[in-house]
């Protein structure tokens, strides 16, 4: 029994020895290790801060991000419902819209209307109402290169005193043929309105910002029956072009054919007479043509100058001459201000007088009021203008005519086509022929 | 009587003949293009540009042409007033009656045309 018990003693002894081993040993851990273990378990226990750190910032991130694709997604959705929307739309106006129109062929009707009412008050007359003029322009193009354009003025009078009733009265104020030859030619043929200085062709009617024509295109033809060649060759890539335009047209005519400083008659001698005859009424036709320059610097602000002029026959015989020269110039400073202006002086060679020279100048500037950026109502819409034209026809001292005239008036642009327009007159007028000293007008116009 | 200042005929006929030479020149002169590329009429197709520098990028687009020429003698038109079609008969209307260079009137002509109304 006691070695039975001895036995099992030293067997239990033995089985502790692996248990009691480690514990011996970790109870023999020095200090130094314990600090090393501890210092570590911190580096430890910081890294795992550090990561913990780091995982929530990226939570954070992950969540805006997760937000901002939300967005997207719906951006996204917003934007396939609208292109849808659009597509759509577009589809409709497709099938609404019929595809532009390839035609070669086209007729066209623009033109001006003006309405006036007006008062002489030196001799004074009755203010009153006028139809100063409808003039459509018909456009009938039949290619790219051919055009046939003709313009008419309708006005109306009153019928002898006396007679009662109106006339009215169709005036063909010019038709051309133009065939445009290639870019640096054009050929014209008709009744032209000539080139002599700017105001036949681009300052007429509804172009004016005056009610009435300056006094001095009285000496020069404003249109004649001819052929012109024309065209414009650019100069650079600024804008820059001249142009040139020659023409050879029938020419003036004598009223009773003979080279009285009377019986000049600007514009007559159309190529048929009264009778049906078809003739001109001297044998050889009237030249002339006008070259000029454009220069722009930059939009609305540029300047041209041109020089014309036109000879030839004009009494039946053909024994005297007239000769036109025009120079014309404008130039606009700002799309508030302008300044244009013309000066013609002619040469007529008579029986009776010798050589004359029907001569005269103008000059006409405006500003529109919209440039003083002033928030007023109205005051946008207007532009100030003023003329100072002459003539003097010429004639000896105690038979010729010289009239002065300033003009002081405005426009204002209801739309760009529609225009209130007025002014008041100051004539300085004598000799046998002189107009009244004062008058005013106001012209409603229409440009369509 | 006739006045002395009467002109002689030859002088007449002098100043009609160098007229008619100095017309024959200039008539020369401007159509040479069209009897060179064949007499058709028509402008050759210049080549495209090759370098950034070269004055095809400085050339004023249709919008700046308009600004510049359309308000001379007039109120600016609205594009939209007119159509395409339209836009070209007037174009060759204006280009007739302003004398306007054919390239310049192109360029117009084609941004009118594309803001144009239908």
């Amino acid at each position: 029994m006691r070695n039975y018990s001895f036995t099992i003693r030293l067997i239990a002894a033995l089985a502790l020895i692996p248990i009691c081993v480690p514990m011996q040993t970790i109870a023999e851990v020095s200090d130094q290790d314990f600090a090393n273990l501890k210092a570590m378990v911190e580096q430890l226990n910081t890294e795992v801060q550090t990561l913990k750190t780091t995982h929530e910032e990226d939570q954070d991130t992950i969540h805006k991000l997760q937000q901002k694709v939300g967005r997207t997604e719906e951006t996204a959705v917003d934007a396939k419902q609208e292109a849808a929307a659009a597509t759509a739309a577009a589809t409709a106006a497709a099938q609404a819209t019929p595809a532009p129109s390839n035609a070669t062929h086209d007729f066209m009707v623009v033109g001006d209307a003006e309405v006036q009412f007006g008062q002489m008050i030196h001799p004074k007359t009755n203010a009153t109402f006028a139809l100063a003029d409808f003039a459509p322009i018909f456009l009938f193009r039949t290619s790219d290169n051919v055009m046939f354009e003709a313009g008419f003025d309708f006005t109306l009078s009153n019928n002898e005193p006396n007679g009662g009733g109106y006339t009215t009265t169709a005036n063909l104020s010019f038709a051309t043929l133009d065939y445009m030859y290639n870019d640096y030619l054009t050929v014209k043929l008709g009744n032209l309105l000539l080139p002599l200085g700017t105001y036949s062709e681009r300052s007429a009617g509804w172009l004016n910002k005056f009610p009435d024509n300056p006094l001095s295109r009285d000496v020069l033809p404003g249109n004649g029956v001819g052929i012109e060649l024309q065209g414009g060759i650019p100069v650079g890539h600024s804008g820059q072009y001249a142009s040139y335009q020659l023409f050879g047209v029938n020419g003036p005519g004598s009223v009773d054919g003979s080279a009285h400083a009377s019986q000049l008659d600007l514009n007559s001698n159309v190529g048929f007479s009264s009778d049906g005859t078809q003739t001109n009424l001297h044998s050889h036709p009237a030249g002339g043509g006008r070259l000029a320059w454009f220069f722009p610097w930059k939009p609305h602000y540029d300047a041209e100058l041109g020089i014309s002029g036109e000879f030839g026959p004009w009494d039946d015989a053909e024994t005297s001459l007239w000769y036109g020269a025009v120079v014309d110039a404008s130039v606009h400073v700002s799309p508030y201000f302008e300044v244009k202006g013309e000066y013609m002086n002619t040469w007529v060679q008579t029986s009776d007088m010798g050589t004359i020279q029907p001569r005269g100048w103008w000059i006409q500037a405006g500003y529109k009021l919209a440039g003083l950026n002033l928030d007023v109502p109205f005051v946008s819409n207007l532009e100030l203008v003023a003329r100072y034209d002459t003539i003097n026809d010429g004639l000896l001292q105690n038979q010729g005519t010289r009239t002065d005239r300033e003009t002081a008036g405005f426009v204002y642009y209801i739309t760009n086509t529609l225009w209130f327009e007025g002014d008041y007159e100051w004539l300085h007028s004598a000799g046998p022929n002189a107009l009244p000293s004062q008058a005013y007008i106001f012209q409603m116009s229409y440009g369509f | 009587m006739p006045s002395p200042h009467h002109y002689n005929a030859w002088k007449f006929w002098l100043s009609r003949s160098g007229g008619a030479a100095l017309l024959a020149a200039f008539l020369y002169a401007i159509t040479y293009p069209s009897l060179y590329a064949g007499g058709d009429g028509k402008t050759e197709q210049k080549p495209a540009a090759t370098s950034a520098n070269t004055t095809t990028a400085q050339k004023l687009t249709g919008e700046d042409l308009y600004a510049i020429n359309c308000n001379r003698c007039h109120a600016e038109r609205y594009p939209r007033e007119w159509t395409p079609s339209q836009w070209k008969t007037l174009m060759m209307h204006m280009r007739v009656r302003a004398n306007l260079p054919a390239d310049q009137a192109r360029e117009i002509l084609k941004y009118m045309q594309e803001q144009s109304g239908n």
